[in-house]
């Protein structure tokens, strides 16, 4: 399972994120800000839906290990008014997610940062939320 | 849901006006709104046909995480350190959100949490009532003007609200709150004491000057005060905020619901 506990860098290319996004809860309700993850792996489902859209991903490890992951993302409405759509994220498409894990220790994660195919970084999460706020810095 | 009166969809039927797009050729840039949208920012503020300030619109304001902090648009007036009582310190010191951060599980978010909330609030008005469309979960406040509190009325998530107009500022007065609730995203504490002023001043065609003040004698020494700037987007709609419908966070028990 290629999970990198590492500091997270910010993509490139990277869309202006204007607004200010917010779970619907607490970041620190469900994740933990010390434990950081960066999951690189296919996206075989995607619920465009509120209160958080939800990316779910198979990511392999070094040994060809499959781990099925879920990350949360902003509300659709925010990302809507970031420029996101229900088709920014497609299944089969390969794609590299920074984020913070759960508490829980399931494979639940909350996404920050989505690197999609074309190489572009967009912030996809809650910032705001008490979490840590790490946003691609501004063009 | 804050269900203040009935006579809500009447009173949103009548003054359904949403923000029209203007022609570009009379712009200025505003910012954070496309110029070709935007009003001038120094045109007069519109006035509704009994001379009161028209607050209609579709508003974007700052969320406010953290009520002690400031930031652009958000200001809080004084210390950063909120006057605390020994009790509301105790209280602030001992929050924990993973404990059952209410919000997790849907519950309204009060009046505070939902006006430091990110999504844009839609302001309908009439001579008796202001009402406010909350994107974040879809709830309202409807806000009767010219009457006095209901003592019957048992305690709320968002409080019973009265307004009542200070010349051409528009000044909410809210209590009666059930005390189930936090300020703000970080967890600020406040008790079923709480009293909130809030007045609100359109400055110009694209802005709300939006003051708050916290009075909570149980929680805090004295009141303190917020000030922001609320931004006329007439190129936004509100949208359907559905909390419920796939809330993975507690149906997955990643979340906690919080304590009855």
């Amino acid at each position: 399972m290629r999970v990198k506990h590492a500091v997270l860098v910010a993509g490139i290319g990277l869309l202006a994120a204007s607004l200010p996004l917010i779970a619907h809860h607490s970041f620190a309700a469900e994740f933990d800000s010390a434990k950081t993850v960066t999951l690189q792996g296919v996206v075989t489902k995607l619920d465009w839906m509120n209160p958080h859209i939800w990316v779910y991903l198979d990511s392999k490890d070094d040994s060809g290990a499959v781990a099925h992951w879920q990350c949360e993302g902003a509300p659709p409405n925010a990302l809507t008014r970031q420029g996101w759509s229900k088709d920014s994220l497609k299944v089969g498409d390969q794609v590299t997610i920074d984020g913070f894990r759960a508490k829980d220790g399931t494979n639940t994660c909350n996404a920050r940062l989505v690197k999609l195919p074309n190489g572009k970084s967009v912030f996809a999460g809650s910032a705001e939320d008490g979490g840590p706020n790490k946003r691609p810095p501004a063009q | 849901m804050s269900t203040r009166s009935p006579s809500f969809v009447a009173t949103a039927g009548l003054v359904l006006v949403l923000a029209a797009l203007y022609p570009a050729g009379c712009l200025a840039q505003v910012p954070g709104i496309p110029e070709t949208i935007a009003k001038p920012a120094n045109a007069p503020t519109p006035r509704t046909s009994d001379g009161k300030p028209d607050f209609s619109g579709l508003w974007q304001r700052p969320y406010v995480p953290d009520m002690s902090k400031s930031n652009r648009d958000q200001s809080q007036i004084g210390t950063p350190d909120l006057p605390f009582t020994e009790v509301g310190l105790k209280a602030w010191k001992s929050y924990d959100a993973a404990n059952g951060d209410y919000t997790g599980s849907c519950l309204p978010f009060g009046l505070m949490r939902s006006m430091n909330s990110p999504d844009p609030i839609q302001i309908m008005q009439s001579p008796k009532y202001v009402a406010l469309l909350y994107e974040q979960n879809t709830w309202f406040h409807v806000i009767p003007i010219g009457k006095q509190h209901d003592k019957e009325m048992r305690p709320t998530w968002f409080g019973d609200s009265v307004g009542h107009w200070d010349g051409d500022t528009f000044v909410v007065d809210t209590v009666n709150f059930n005390g189930r609730t936090r300020l703000d995203t970080i967890g600020h504490p406040h008790s079923d004491a709480l009293h909130v002023i809030e007045r609100f001043t359109r400055t110009d065609a694209t802005h709300i000057a939006y003051e708050v003040t916290i009075d909570d004698p149980k929680i805090f020494a004295k009141p303190w005060t917020n000030k922001r700037t609320f931004t006329l987007r007439p190129d936004w709609e509100i949208m359907e905020y559905s909390c419920e419908e796939n809330n993975k966070d507690l149906y997955e028990g990643h979340i906690k619901p919080p304590p009855r």
